[in-house]
């Protein structure tokens, strides 16, 4: 049991990171703590360890004060904490060594700290893991190992600082996974996190803002509420916006946070249209047990297709969504792959040396594998001017590695990049290409070095060798674009400002070198609901303003909202191209790939799984899902 | 990615060797330079030879993974041995070349040098084939420990280099992120001093807040998971020499005794 009591603290002594919050963590619950980007969770998931302390309030672990120094390695015996970046917390280089660490500290027989290795790598999922070296583990794999050098510790409750935010969805399906099984078990679950679906799990969600707890309660009475929830910089669960929307036209679902219980409600009211209030008792109970047995038996229809998934749009021949692969639309293409590969390994006798290596050996249980020889294998892709292409694959599929093709600073092993239709194998092309197709990696700001905002920004275009009243000019339009204000930021480090003002100015940066074709590696990644609805808005801004965008993500929503085509990479190669509605209609191979479907459409093939009439040919937003089912659910259907 | 950069050249295995204590890895390794040292002619370079391919035999280490594991380190044979070819006097001169001349001697000098580096080298790259780096920063800790009493901080020391390995794959993957986002804003490290010096903090700003950043949030990781030091503290594989350890040890001053009457043979 964790008792906070008026508790505030501040970093800098001026500025409040938390300002009298109160909160009692019962045993065995799983609290999810919400909030934006500087709400003051993690400042407050910090308290609960005692890695921080209190300015002014109280925090009880079990009774202990953890402002009390000499009970403050219990307090942190008993409360483990996984941080956010997987990279940043492991302190060792084998997983066994690393989940031996917080054992060794508490200073267990060597005989014993054997046996929790090896318990607590069981126990996330990583059995025999324990002679692998952390640093090629894949970040999802990273993160379970923390867990595991917590759980050896034997905690009483585990706090996760948004540890879910870097990984793909697959990692955070499995990390998931592991502390619902955990909290199954009896654990304490402290999820700190901005991700609403991750929250609609929990028992009871707090959120914060502004460093003070602005809504308390369970999911189911804190998540729908739309309007407050968009004040404090978060979103409503996609169960939750399609109960919403339902509501507005006229269906009464009440507000439903959990995906499952909301394809089961939906369900059972497309059943009985009408909450049956026209059909005869004896009917009614006639027509449940015959609902509950088509049940089992459509999704076996539907699995036994397997490969050839049934109502496909490929089948459906009604027609064809614009922009689907028709190699002679259009213009030229302004970057085209023809049979790239590439392999980190240079030389072919070590490329064959590992394709001999036995089959077992080559494959990982989970994540990219790294006897893997090919990065890139045989990828043909042609980008139009003007499209907004999304890439799509878990972490290790090669998308990163794509991109970096884009501009010349990575070479195909074999096969050929061409942009604008010169070939980046030329060095000359190479280099002009860096003008004409800007790249924006991963985590862009962390590569913000200069004094100042606009010196940062000026680097491009000073690089470009133009004369200052051009390269201030380009500077200030950059801004701009992102949103920023020269005026007003211009002069200030980047360093000071916010993680997302940090990430516009990176983005300015590469904008101000005036890019025909913009690549941008997961804009959104590690954003809070607000700042990522923004990213959103701003891609689909320039992508208007004619530039081609080239969009990596996990996030399926997104891909399917934004973008024109889809890419979805595998083990590197294009498993699948085509317009969202073609690629999202086949939810069984993403599946297997480790992705997931738009929210909408997973929904909408569940309930098609369920007997009810939906189309899963088309590709289905949110409210237009709604659209079509108002009318079922009505009874209008019958 | 794991291809840029791979440090410490460990091969997973589990021989005999895996099984030493690696205090007696560190130790025998460097006790093999000096028998190599002491080693005055071929014969006695042969026992060396044949006890290394031996030693590597028992590793279970390919060839190939050893090759390459000693391959970096055949530019400082090639260097020592060529010195030697040129400073070795004795026996009738082969070739001369201005004031440098290459004698008889300067040539058995150059292949007994270059052999026994070769072989010096060999052995040393055993022994990090065979022990984790993070083993040996321990057992130099423990080798150090005594030192403890006189204020050194064997522990601090232990730990900091056990830090330092394990990051540096990450930064040197990080240094390479950034080098290419700068590169795709038209860095160039050919473009003048000014663009010279441009592009180095453009690439080494970055690489510090990011050292930073890792510190602040890996001391707090360490922290919440109650490390204060090493009072208190107990490993999950104590260092212990045993049975192992000693047979070693005799097998190494056979080796040496070996190497001294390979010498004494006509």
């Amino acid at each position: 049991m964790i008792v906070l009591d008026d508790v505030s603290y501040s970093y800098d002594g001026r500025t409040p990171a938390l300002d009298g919050v109160s909160l009692r963590i019962p045993d065995g619950e799983f609290l999810c703590i919400l909030g934006g980007n500087g709400s003051g969770k993690s400042t407050l998931a910090k308290h609960l360890n005692a890695l921080l302390v209190p300015d002014a309030g109280t925090v009880l672990v079990d009774g202990i004060d953890t402002s009390d120094p000499e009970y403050v390695y219990d307090v942190r015996a008993r409360v483990g904490y996984v941080f956010q970046n997987p990279d940043d917390q492991l302190v060792a280089t084998l997983v066994a060594d690393d989940v031996a660490f917080g054992p060794e500290n508490l200073g267990l027989d060597p005989a014993l700290i054997g046996e929790r290795c090896e318990e607590s790598l069981d126990e996330v999922g990583l059995t025999g893991f324990g002679r692998r070296e952390a640093h090629a583990l894949s970040g999802g794999q990273k993160q379970r190992v923390a867990i595991a050098g917590v759980l050896a510790m034997h905690p009483e409750v585990l706090v996760l600082d948004e540890a879910s935010s870097m990984l793909d969805p697959r990692g955070r399906a499995g990390l998931m996974r592991v502390c619902r099984e955990l909290h199954g078990q009896g654990m304490t679950v402290v999820m700190i996190t901005h991700d609403m679906e991750e929250a609609a799990l929990a028992d009871r969600v707090a959120v914060l803002h502004r460093g003070r707890i602005a809504l308390e309660g369970a999911p189911l009475d804190v998540l729908p509420r739309a309007s407050e929830l968009a004040h404090l910089n978060l979103a409503v669960p996609h169960a939750c916006r399609l109960s919403l929307a339902l509501a507005e036209r006229g269906v009464a679902v009440g507000p439903e946070v959990d995906e499952g219980a909301l394809v089961d409600r939906l369900a059972q009211m497309a059943a009985h249209p009408a909450a049956g209030a026209g059909t005869g008792a004896g009917e009614g109970a006639g027509a449940r047990p015959d609902a509950v047995d088509l049940d089992p038996a459509v999704p076996r229809s539907q699995r036994d297709p397997g490969g050839a998934p049934a109502p496909g749009p490929r089948s459906d021949d009604g027609a064809p969504a614009p922009g689907c692969a028709d190699p002679a639309a259009g213009d030229a293409p302004c970057l085209r792959f023809d049979h790239v590969s590439y392999s980190y390994e240079r030389s072919v006798r070590e490329r064959a040396r590992r394709r001999r290596l036995p089959r077992r050996g080559r494959r990982a249980a989970w994540g990219s594998d790294p006897d893997a020889v090919w990065a890139l294998h045989n990828v043909d892709l042609a980008v139009r001017p003007g499209e907004l292409l999304g890439l799509a694959g878990h972490t290790g599929s090669g998308k990163s590695t794509l991109i970096q093709h884009m501009n010349g600073l990575v070479h195909p092993t074999m096969g050929r990049v061409a942009a604008f239709g010169a070939d980046l194998a030329g060095r000359r092309a190479a280099a002009d290409v860096k003008t004409r197709v800007g790249l924006v990696l991963q985590y862009p700001e962390h590569q913000l070095f200069a004094q100042t905002v606009s010196e940062d920004v000026a680097f491009g275009p000073r690089n470009l060798g133009l004369p200052a009243d051009e390269v201030g000019a380009r500077v200030r339009a950059a801004l701009d674009r992102v949103g920023l204000s020269v005026d007003e930021l211009g002069d200030r480090s980047p360093f000071t400002l916010s993680g997302g003002q940090q990430r516009r100015v990176a983005l300015a940066g590469v904008l101000a070198m005036r890019p025909e074709v913009l690549v941008l590696d997961e804009p959104t990644a590690g954003l809070d609901p607000a700042a990522h609805r923004a990213m959103l808005d701003l891609v689909a801004r320039l992508h208007a303003q004619g530039l081609t965008v080239i969009m990596a993500s996990h996030d399926m929503d997104d891909l399917a909202e934004l973008c024109d085509r889809v890419a979805v990479l595998n083990e590197g190669s294009v498993l699948r191209l085509g317009s969202p509605a073609e690629v999202f209609s086949d939810g069984e191979a993403l599946r297997r790939v480790g992705l997931g479907l738009p929210s909408a459409q997973r929904i909408a093939c569940a309930l098609a799984r369920r007997g009810v009439p939906v189309r899963t040919d088309a590709l289905h937003d949110i409210d237009g899902l709604a659209d079509e089912l108002a009318p079922i659910l009505k009874g209008g259907a019958r | 990615m794991s291809g840029a950069f791979s440090f410490g050249s460990y091969y997973p295995g589990s021989g005999p060797l895996y099984r030493l204590d690696p205090r007696t890895k560190l130790l025998g390794g460097i006790a093999f330079m000096v028998i190599a040292l002491a080693a005055r002619d071929f014969a006695a370079l042969g026992v060396l030879a044949a006890s290394v391919v031996a030693l590597y035999l028992v590793s279970g280490v390919p060839a190939g993974r050893a090759a390459r594991s000693v391959a970096p380190l055949l530019a400082i044979v090639a260097v020592v041995s060529v010195l030697n070819l040129f400073t070795g006097q004795g026996g009738a001169v082969l070739v001369r070349l201005g004031p440098l001349a290459i004698s008889e001697g300067g040539v058995r000098l150059f292949a007994f040098t270059g052999l026994r580096t070769l072989l010096m080298m060999c052995a040393m790259s055993l022994v990090t084939l065979t022990t984790l780096t993070l083993d040996l920063t321990s057992a130099v800790e423990r080798l150090l420990a005594p030192l403890g009493r006189f204020g050194f901080p064997a522990h601090e020391v232990g730990m900091m280099l056990g830090i330092a390995l394990r990051f540096m794959p990450q930064l040197a993957a990080e240094l390479q992120t950034t080098y290419r986002a700068q590169v795709s804003r038209g860095a160039r490290a050919a473009a003048g001093p000014l663009g010279a010096v441009r592009m180095l903090s453009s690439v080494s700003v970055p690489l510090f807040a990011s050292i930073f950043r890792h510190a602040e949030t890996l001391s707090q990781a360490m922290d919440a998971r109650c490390y204060h030091g090493e009072q208190g503290r107990t490993r999950m594989h104590p260092l212990r020499f045993g049975a192992r350890d000693a047979v070693a040890a005799a097998l190494l001053v056979a080796l040496a005794v070996a190497v001294v009457l390979a010498g004494l043979l006509p």
